[in-house]
């Protein structure tokens, strides 16, 4: 068994038994982790935080002019400063060297800072929704990255893991969980710092008033923070649950469509709907858990802080009524309490109370944000069980041939699939290897393309071990038609250039040709470009595997693969195709899977396979005088 | 299902059929929608003594003002409380206010109505900048005006109730999914499907939360702002002007603007479909992307699918903005005038400072419930386009069955095709005029080239299909009598291209007859030449099968499909290339258990392989559409030139045949 593909692994993924691993610790490596996922966007962030700066040291001095003009001057009719009357453009004669401003003066002051107000408003507002744009274009960047690098990473993972998961979850993950990315800076990193700040900065004025109202904002924090304690583990179980169930279900809708066919043939649509509504209401129950709870958390937080802040007002009240002097950080101040004082009061610790509310439920988001991308780097640490070696080479141009050496393989401890492989096929010839289904064939051809190393043994082409080889050079070196022909919704020529995408329209027809498709190619109602199960364009199973064996042609690869090519064929169009492709085929090397023996005749070498082993190996002549397993094959294909 | 083909195009009457369609669709939930309204009225009462704690704190309190001579006199509700606190010191009066205060936090969550003295319950998580995460909040729409015990339950109720809906309008969605015609049915849009049935029904209840709710609650708040303003400042007619002028914007903007949103919202959507349908493609076939080293080429498609889904979410992000700016420019105006005029009011010395503060953020309060109702027509659009993608594949044809279906008796003699004609959706015909029977007791055979129309044909039979004109009859019965379920009950069907699902072998098998016993399993198996193998997995007839039985290797899958078929004990057995991926040996047997099967059954067997072929009571061979010959293989094969036979000599003597040919 290799690496993290093991079956622990994978069983905890996509299928729960993850109960709650994340510990601050695993948050902070979160946090980590998706910063490097910024890296290539660092030049846009540099650039919005610089724009968000501008903008907040914009509103700075502006802010502070207006609000003191406004609440102290214009409302209370106290004189402008001298840089408040040049800001504002009013002659300090009028203005500053008064002792107090009448009624139209202030009304004045006031004119000057609603007109000022409005005009840099309307400066402002184009700019703050511009940042807010690049905010969203930078974030969707960043969780499309994220969504590509997990398609990649399931590309790369092998079969093995692919038989195990489940579609519906991969795509959860990576749509659903992946889009947490987003919330990142804001949810664990800007929010909280913004609003810590603003609570401190709260409790610093409350402390200005009097000493022990300050303390007693400080200490609404305790409780909330045992609140958050006590929740957090809940939250977190509930998070994964409702995002575990919501995956299953989709999930569950993917793996019915994809078998619609024989849940329609075998009435078994009452069936699936029962299924899909259980996995339904599950979604559901498991998001009501996780959503009532946090609902619960923001609710309890409001119950503690109203609790103090009214608390604090009345205390407050008691002081204005008496008009207590001040206790500023201790000692006695110059100021007493009145009832403005107390409305400032009032607001300073409300807002304390407002930010310190504010961290705490974002700390509660912040929990599903980290269980999202907690699932998603889940995922993504899945290590390949094949991949290249740090010193991987190109693949170089075939010359002598193909080697499987002592090879064994299983896919699981007890299955075993290969045993004791040894055979050569050389450029030219074509090999042709038959043998009961279950046999290993299809293994067999996996393991050269290096879908899966051999547990023992090796693979050589031309003396070379195939891991030494650079993947991706590997596989377009080597063609594949494969048994049950794949084919996508976009157009004929498209399904044919599929690996090859840069071929001219030239080639793909050329390549339709040796696979005797041209024909029924042009007889389609837009020819190459005729969309395939768009509109309903249905090919026989025999048109897809030719469509298939072009699509194999076109890469024009030394190494070609055939898993039952022709098995959907009627005798003559497969005899054209072989013909055809044993023409196109010299000088390569060619693999043929089959047990249709019209098709085996004509190779050079057959490789009889029967429970993982090679049986017999030799020409079909040779092997027919010998009697044995090959002899009794033929017999029962029969003549007429 | 390939509602991305043509872009739609939704009117405003479109629009309001809709939402009143949708209406209609959640009258079965009624009540539960009254009873919430009806908590949403009781939430807001409150509101309605929020400012007078704070204002019996600073008049009588604070500025020592004795009870009985303030400036205005507090409303007639409140003259009973004010009696009892008349006669109290200060610090009784404070901590009367306390006391009640704290319990107005408890139950209802709000102490006053400043910002930070009342919250809403509500259990909003993150989403994401895409069209599918943010439907999530919306499919959990759980929300409450108040906090404390009231919102607790509030909110709890609020969540129940959208998901109740939400989880009836999306079984239904996928009910309909599931009786759509095979035919129309496109594997290539499963996600298409998913998304509509996660993604775009959620608009069902923001569609009527937007509708009734917001309104309601914008409403009510506003007059109750109206009537605590009153109370408590006496008539300022430019405030209730104002306001009514920024409603009045509010909804102007929204007009030209309406039918861009719905577009928007639509291609949205649509990409978002599209990036999931790419992306569910490249993992369903990773095999195929994995062997053909495209790994990159599929990379590169989703790529350009998914961020061609943020690019549209955008896009509806800036229409917001500009919808915004277009709305702003004007509002700010009239904020702007009410501003000036309330701090008129300080200045003249009507009101104190601290009244700023108070009436202004009543008059913002009242502003923003304006502009919320306002903006209703607005908001409304964005559901729209996800209630047109939903009721589009709700109104698809489907499947239907006659309302009179009949019974069909199980077939004691013949299935007739009689005439039939098929063509594809684009124009070509698949069959012309075929006519065969399938009779009990025999095995029958479809023979052909590539395309001839044999599965086709076959599809016929359990109404897959359906042919234009002519018809299929059981017993002389016309099929379309009876209901389709009636009618494939004793019909199984082996597809060319095995499907199996994530569950054991036991589980694949029972799919067609859930009371199978263990004993007609392993008997089914073992005709099928499955049982061997099966025993020999680990967890035998229990092992899990993995995703599309990827654990099997095709010809196992193949004896597991007609295994599964078998199990069934139907009447009649269609077979669909059931030997392409076997080795002769395991294929003869298979033809000897079909032999024995059919004499009990009609059963039809598609094939290219002659040794399949050559024992079925009776041979049609179709060619473009046509059955062109029909007989027993001998009778055939002494036809000189016939189809057939050549068909036949092909096989058997492959190359040298040919070359023999050329030789006559």
């Amino acid at each position: 068994m290799t690496g993290s593909e093991s079956s622990a692994a994978l069983a905890a993924l996509g299928r729960g038994g993850v109960a709650d691993r994340v510990t601050f610790e695993l948050v902070l490596r979160l946090l980590v982790r998706c910063l490097e996922l910024l890296r290539p966007l660092r030049r846009h962030l540099r650039l919005f935080f610089a724009g968000f700066g501008a903008l907040a040291l914009a509103f700075l001095p502006v802010g502070i002019l207006l609000f003191d003009a406004f609440w102290t001057r214009a409302l209370q009719g106290n004189p402008l400063l001298e840089i408040e009357a040049r800001a504002l453009g009013l002659d300090p004669a009028l203005f500053v060297a008064v002792d107090t401003l009448g009624a139209a003066e202030r009304r004045r002051v006031l004119e000057r800072c609603v007109a000022i107000g409005l005009g840099f408003g309307a400066v402002v507002l184009p700019l703050g929704l511009a940042l807010y744009y690049y905010q969203v274009w930078i974030l969707q960047r960043l969780n499309q990255l994220l969504r590509v690098r997990l398609l990649e990473r399931l590309q790369q993972l092998s079969l093995r893991f692919h038989a195990e998961s489940r579609i519906g979850d991969a795509m959860f993950r990576t749509i659903q969980d992946s889009a947490m990315v987003t919330q990142l800076i804001e949810v664990l990193i800007l929010t909280p710092l913004s609003a810590a700040s603003r609570f401190l900065f709260g409790v610093i004025v409350v402390s200005a008033f009097d000493l022990r109202l300050g303390l007693g904002l400080l200490a609404l924090a305790p409780p909330l923070i045992w609140l958050a304690h006590v929740l957090g583990r809940p939250l977190r179980v509930g998070f994964r649950r409702a995002r575990e169930t919501n995956a299953d279900l989709t999930a569950r809708i993917q793996e019915t469509l994809a078998g619609i066919r024989v849940i329609k043939a075998y009435g078994g649509e009452a069936f699936e709907q029962r299924r899909f509504e259980a996995a339904s209401q599950g979604a559901f129950a498991a998001a009501f858990d996780a959503r009532a709870l946090f609902g619960f958390l923001t609710i309890a937080l409001f119950w503690i802080t109203a609790a103090g802040m009214v608390v604090a007002a009345g205390w407050g009240a008691l002081r204005a009524a008496s008009e207590e002097p001040l206790q500023a950080f201790g000692a006695a101040g110059a100021a007493a309490w009145t009832l403005g004082l107390f409305n400032y009061f009032k607001l300073r610790f409300g807002d304390g109370t407002s930010s310190l509310r504010l961290a705490f439920r974002t700390w509660g988001q912040a929990q599903d944000v980290a269980i999202g991308l907690d699932r998603v780097f889940e995922l993504l640490d899945l290590e390949p069980e094949v991949k290249n070696a740090p010193d991987a080479i190109a693949l170089p141009p075939l010359r002598r041939g193909v080697r499987f050496d002592g090879v064994r393989f299983r896919y699981q401890p007890d299955r075993p699939a290969l045993e004791s492989i040894d055979f050569e096929a050389r450029v030219g010839a074509v090999t042709a290897i038959v043998g009961p289904t279950g046999s290993g064939k299809t293994t067999l051809m996996a393991l050269l393309l290096r879908l899966f190393d051999p547990e023992q043994g090796r693979i050589l082409i031309d003396d070379v071990d195939l891991r030494r080889f650079d993947l991706d050079s590997l596989r377009a070196g080597i063609a594949v038609a494969l048994q049950e022909s794949l084919l996508f919704g976009t157009t004929v020529r498209e399904n044919i250039r599929y690996a090859v995408p840069s071929a001219s329209d030239e080639a793909v027809r050329a390549a339709a040709r040796v696979a005797c498709a041209d024909a029924f190619i042009e007889s389609l109602p837009e020819g190459y470009d005729t969309l395939l199960g768009e509109r309903g364009t249905k090919l026989s199973t025999g048109q897809r595997q030719r469509l298939s064996i072009a699509r194999a042609v076109l890469k024009d690869a030394k190494v070609l693969i055939l898993d039952e090519p022709t098995a959907a064929l009627d005798a003559e169009t497969e005899l054209a195709v072989l013909e055809r492709l044993a023409a196109w085929g010299r000088g390569r090397l060619i693999f043929l899977v089959t047990h249709r023996l019209s098709t085996v005749r004509r190779a050079d070498q057959v490789l009889v396979l029967a429970d993982g082993r090679i049986a017999e190996a030799g020409t079909h002549a040779e092997l027919l005088a010998r009697g044995g397993a090959y002899a009794s094959l033929v017999a029962h294909e029969g003549g007429p | 299902m390939s509602a991305a083909a043509a872009p739609r195009v939704l009117g405003s009457a479109d629009t309001l059929r809709l939402l009143a369609r949708t209406l209609r669709y959640v009258a079965p939930f009624r009540a539960r929608f009254a009873a919430k309204f009806l908590l949403l009225l009781v939430s807001m009462l409150p509101l309605l003594v929020l400012p007078w704690p704070a204002k019996i704190v600073i008049d009588h309190v604070i500025e020592g003002i004795p009870i009985g001579s303030q400036a205005r006199p507090y409303p007639e509700l409140l003259a009973p409380v004010m009696e009892r606190l008349a006669g109290l010191d200060r610090l009784e009066i404070v901590l009367a206010v306390v006391g009640f205060q704290l319990a107005l936090v408890a139950l209802v969550g709000a102490a006053g109505s400043g910002a930070s003295e009342r919250d809403s319950a509500e259990a909003y998580l993150s989403s994401g900048h895409d069209q599918a995460t943010r439907t999530d909040n919306q499919a959990n729409a759980g929300f409450s005006v108040a906090s404390g015990l009231l919102g607790l339950f509030d909110m709890r109720f609020t969540i129940r109730l959208t998901q109740a809906v939400n989880h009836h309008y999306r079984s239904r969605l996928f009910e309909r999914i599931q009786t759509l015609p095979l035919t129309t049915f496109d594997d290539q849009r499963i996600g298409d499907a998913v998304f509509r049935v996660l993604y775009d029904t959620p608009a069902i209840t923001s569609a009527v939360y937007r509708i009734l709710f917001t309104p309601a609650a914008a409403g009510v708040l506003a007059l109750t702002v109206v009537a605590t303003l009153r109370a408590l400042y006496g008539d300022h007619p430019l405030l209730w002007k104002s306001a009514a002028w920024l409603l009045a914007i509010a909804f102007g903007v929204a007009l030209p603007f309406a039918s861009a949103i719905r577009r928007r919202s639509l291609a949205a959507r649509g990409a978002g479909a599209t990036a999931t349908s790419s992306l569910e493609e490249g993992l369903a076939n990773v095999l195929a992307v994995q062997s053909l080293g495209a790994e990159a080429h599929a990379r590169g498609r989703f790529d350009r699918a998914s961020w061609g889904s943020f690019r549209s979410h955008r896009a509806l992000v800036l229409l917001g903005m500009v919808v915004f700016c277009a709305a702003v420019v004007p509002s700010l105006w009239v904020a702007a005038r009410v501003f000036s005029y309330v701090a008129g009011l300080v200045i003249e010395g009507e009101i104190t400072r601290g009244d700023f503060i108070l009436l202004f953020t009543y008059y913002l309060m009242l502003a923003f419930s304006c502009v919320e109702l306002g903006s209703m027509w607005l908001r409304v659009q964005e559901s729209a386009a996800g209630l047109d993608r939903v009721f589009f594949l709700m109104d698809l044809p489907a499947e239907t069955d006659p309302a009179d279906a009949e019974p069909l008796a199980a077939l004691a003699s013949d299935v007739r095709i009689e005439d039939a004609h098929v063509a594809w959706p684009d124009g070509t015909p698949a069959l012309r005029g075929v006519s065969l029977e399938l009779r009990v007791g025999e095995l029958t055979a479809l023979v052909g080239p590539a395309g001839a129309g044999k599965t086709t044909l076959a599809y016929l039979i359990p109404r897959f299909l359906d042919p234009h004109q002519g018809r299929v009859t059981f017993d002389g019965k016309d099929v379309r009598r009876a209901s389709r379920s009636a009618l494939r009950s004793q019909i199984s069907f082996v597809f060319q291209e095995t499907a199996l699902f994530d569950a054991t072998v036991e589980e694949n098998l029972r799919i067609g007859n859930a009371s199978a016993s263990d004993a007609a399993l392993r008997s089914a198996s073992r005709v099928a030449g499955a049982h061997e193998f099966i025993e020999a997995l680990p967890q035998g007839y229990r092992t899990p099968l993995g995703r599309s039985g990827a654990k099997l290797s095709v010809g196992q899958r193949q004896r597991l499909a007609i295994a599964r078929a078998l199990l069934r004990d139907p009447r009649v057995l269609i077979l669909d290339e059931p030997t392409s991926a076997l080795d002769p040996e395991t294929e003869r047997r298979l033809v000897a258990a079909l032999r024995e099967a059919s004499r009990e059954r009609a059963v039809l067997v598609i094939a290219h392989r002659l040794s399949t072929v050559r024992g079925a009571d009776t041979i049609h061979f179709l060619e473009a559409g046509r059955i062109v010959e029909s007989g027993r293989h001998e009778q055939l094969m002494t036809r000189p030139g016939g189809a057939y036979r050549r068909f036949v000599e092909l096989q058997a003597f492959g190359a040298e045949a040919k070359e023999s040919r050329r030789d006559d």
